[in-house]
């Protein structure tokens, strides 16, 4: 760290708007929609109050949020909103194409379900995009959303390719903590301004962006794409790195706590959930904890180095705050798929769906749990 | 005002993708002359985005972005806010829209871009159906009109909805109509839109053989007897007033017009005349053609 920086107490929707402020953001289409809505209403104000240089536009829906946000992107200008739950779901075609058009777009997206009605925290929304072709980070508080969302667009801009930083509603985006308000200098050390490339419009050089591509050809597109996301962990890794030289806070595409040769059960999770399972940790010398920060692509390189010093019966519970109309929830597929060809015993506990509360003694309810010779998930506390 | 109807500064590349006939080539060549080189067109889908060229093709000397079907407006808003937060506040931000685009899915985004005033211009070409997707009815079919999916007797039995009312409703700065028939009626409404700062919208009636069941070398005639019958009047709304450009002095009946196109064939028995049941409809539609015509300030007197 190269010098102290301010704390102030904000709250997980501050943060971000702040974040999006000292990454110089250009452009800000926006729609309202609860519990985002802070987040854009605090842009405003700071637009208003002369301390943020940028053009916030009241769209008239999210579809047209993304879509603008797509167009001022491919002018070369640096472009960031935010959504959350239903606004996530009606911009599910323009995220493809945002992903698809290589647009190093980054969003704050603040989770919650869909029907039944519900704006509590849950990560439906967002693992549900999972295959949009963008980056996914999930932060586990205000300030590594704030840091996830200048980390964002310096991958976002290396790599094109589109970053969605998720929150939890309102256990994150409306409480207040403590955050590391870095100094815009040294952002702007750590951020540079957004280089022009070849995918940006410049009257100059005309150019035909996203006609019609015929089959023999199409497939060369995905591969470019493909490409990019193989990188995609890695660079996270690089630009925690690069991150910490400079703010002094460390970033992974995981963590890993009190997970070793030792440790006989480790609990994979995400967001909020993992701040209250390092409090129940220190009951539990046995225990460790995996956090997915990254989980599009899901960082299988991370994780398959963490687990080569776990011993075989570890068992693995993977927390899922979401349903996927699947018997196993998000995490708990993605972590199979990034343990296979291992043994290690793994279930699968759907926890705080709908934004139900997750206290210390679910998670030790977790953690005592006889899953006995079950494998399918349980839906604990219901 | 030019009478000049030469293309001076040639942006469109020869080698048209559009069906015979087809207006979009012929807009859009008139449109890249007055608009230049220092202009970005957003296109959603419909029949211009083939016509425009397929990956790795450019039908215009210009940068294209090929927008998400309901999100031309929204989209070229964006492009709009990118070029100006870089200081490039002089080039145009050009949509080219269908009537599927504009009257329907596109709808939402074009009455938002319309109601901020973004700066930006949106040009539709009307030929009142689906027609890059194969003649589907689009909520700007007209009344009387078959297309796939309002087949034979189940031609279309409503009216078209009525955009310019719409457009109108966002007081915006510069709108009108332009016909393909009336070319320096056209140019000067493209020279006009340019002028203007802010949302621009220019609808123009849509010329289309295959969708239409008319003839290639019958385009231009039935555009003109589109006009002549007050069927497609040529307006411009300036400051919340409509401007007739053409008055005809004898308009012809609106059933001359539909006659020409085989969309309409089944209103005329074969040997031209009207049977009972169709005569009602076409009375129908030569009223709702009369009425829109009083509405926008014409009068009838003279037919």
């Amino acid at each position: 760290m190269t010098e102290v920086q301010p704390i102030q107490v904000i709250k997980g929707n501050t943060a971000a708007a702040v974040a999006a402020k000292l990454c110089r953001v250009k452009y800000i289409p926006a729609y309202p929609i609860t519990p985002q809505t802070t987040i854009i209403e605090e842009i405003a104000s700071m637009i208003a109050k002369k301390e943020m240089d940028a053009n916030m536009v009241n769209m008239e829906s999210e579809h047209s949020v993304f879509s603008a946000a797509l167009g001022s992107s491919m002018t070369g200008a640096r472009t960031f909103t935010a959504t959350s739950g239903q606004g996530l779901f009606y911009a599910h075609e323009v995220l493809h194409a945002i992903a698809h058009f290589r647009q190093p777009i980054v969003i704050c997206n603040v989770g919650r379900p869909s029907i039944p009605w519900n704006i509590w925290a849950d990560q439906s929304d967002s693992l549900s995009q999972r295959d949009t072709g963008w980056l996914q980070f999930y932060g586990e508080s205000s300030q590594e959303i704030l840091d996830s969302i200048i980390q964002g667009y310096k991958i976002a801009e290396k790599l094109s390719l589109p970053v969605m930083v998720v929150s939890d509603a309102f256990y994150q985006s409306h409480t207040s903590e403590n955050v590391n308000v870095p100094e815009q200098e040294l952002v702007d050390s750590y951020l540079p301004q957004r280089k022009i490339s070849e995918n940006t419009i410049q009257v100059e050089s005309p150019k035909s962006f996203g006609g019609l591509v015929p089959p023999e050809i199409y497939d060369r597109f995905n591969k470019l794409h493909w490409e990019a996301m193989n990188i995609a962990e890695e660079e996270t890794i690089q630009a925690g790195k690069e991150f910490s030289k400079i703010f002094g806070r460390e970033y992974g595409a995981v963590e890993a706590v009190n997970i070793n040769q030792n440790t006989k059960t480790i609990l994979v999770a995400l967001s909020t959930i993992t701040t209250t399972i390092r409090g129940v940790l220190a009951k539990y010398p046995e225990v460790g904890l995996l956090k997915i920060r990254l989980f599009r692509p899901f960082p299988v390189i991370s994780i398959t180095e963490i687990m080569k010093s776990v011993s075989p019966e570890c068992r693995m519970i993977t927390i899922d705050r979401n349903y996927m109309g699947e018997k196993e929830g998000c995490v708990h597929q993605e972590m199979k798929r990034a343990l296979y060809g291992k043994n290690f015993p793994i279930y699968d506990v759907y926890a705080g769906v709908g934004g139900k509360d997750v206290p210390p003694e679910t998670i030790e309810r977790i953690i005592n749990f006889d899953f006995g010779q079950n494998v399918d998930p349980v839906w604990i506390d219901i | 005002m030019t009478n000049n109807f030469y293309i001076e500064q040639e942006m469109m590349y020869s080698g048209s993708l559009g069906c015979r006939g087809c207006g979009w080539s012929m807009m859009v060549r008139y449109i890249s002359d007055i608009f230049g080189e220092d202009t970005v067109y957003v296109v959603p889908a419909c029949c211009f985005s083939i016509i425009a060229g397929p990956y790795p093709m450019n039908a215009l000397k210009n940068n294209i972005v090929h927008s998400l079907f309901a999100a031309s407006a929204a989209t070229a808003s964006g492009v709009r806010a990118g070029l100006d937060a870089q200081g490039k506040n002089k080039t145009q931000v050009v949509v080219l829209a269908g009537d599927g685009g504009t009257f329907d899915i596109g709808l939402q985004a074009l009455s938002g871009a319309a109601v901020r005033n973004e700066n930006i211009v949106y040009i539709c070409n009307n030929n009142g159906a689906y027609m890059n997707t194969g003649i589907q009815s689009s909520s700007a079919t007209p009344m009387g009109a078959v297309t796939t999916t309002e087949p034979s007797v189940h031609f279309k039995k409503n009216n078209p909805k009525d955009l310019m009312a719409i457009i109108k409703a966002h007081q915006v700065p510069y709108s009108a109509t332009a016909s393909l028939a009336f070319l320096e009626d056209y140019r000067m409404k493209l020279q006009m839109a340019k002028k203007h700062y802010g949302f621009r919208f220019l609808m123009v009636d849509g010329i289309c053989p295959p969708g239409h069941k008319i003839e290639p070398e019958d385009a231009i005639k039935v555009a003109r007897l589109a006009v002549n019958s007050n069927a497609f009047p040529l307006f411009e709304i300036v400051e919340g007033k409509n401007k007739i450009n053409h008055r005809p002095e004898n308009p012809i009946p609106v059933t001359e017009y539909l006659r020409l196109q085989g969309r309409f064939k089944h209103l005329f028995s074969t040997n031209g005349n009207r049977d009972n049941r169709n005569s009602e409809i076409l009375e129908d539609i030569q009223r709702n053609v009369d009425e829109r015509w009083i509405e926008l300030g014409g009068n009838i007197f003279n037919i």
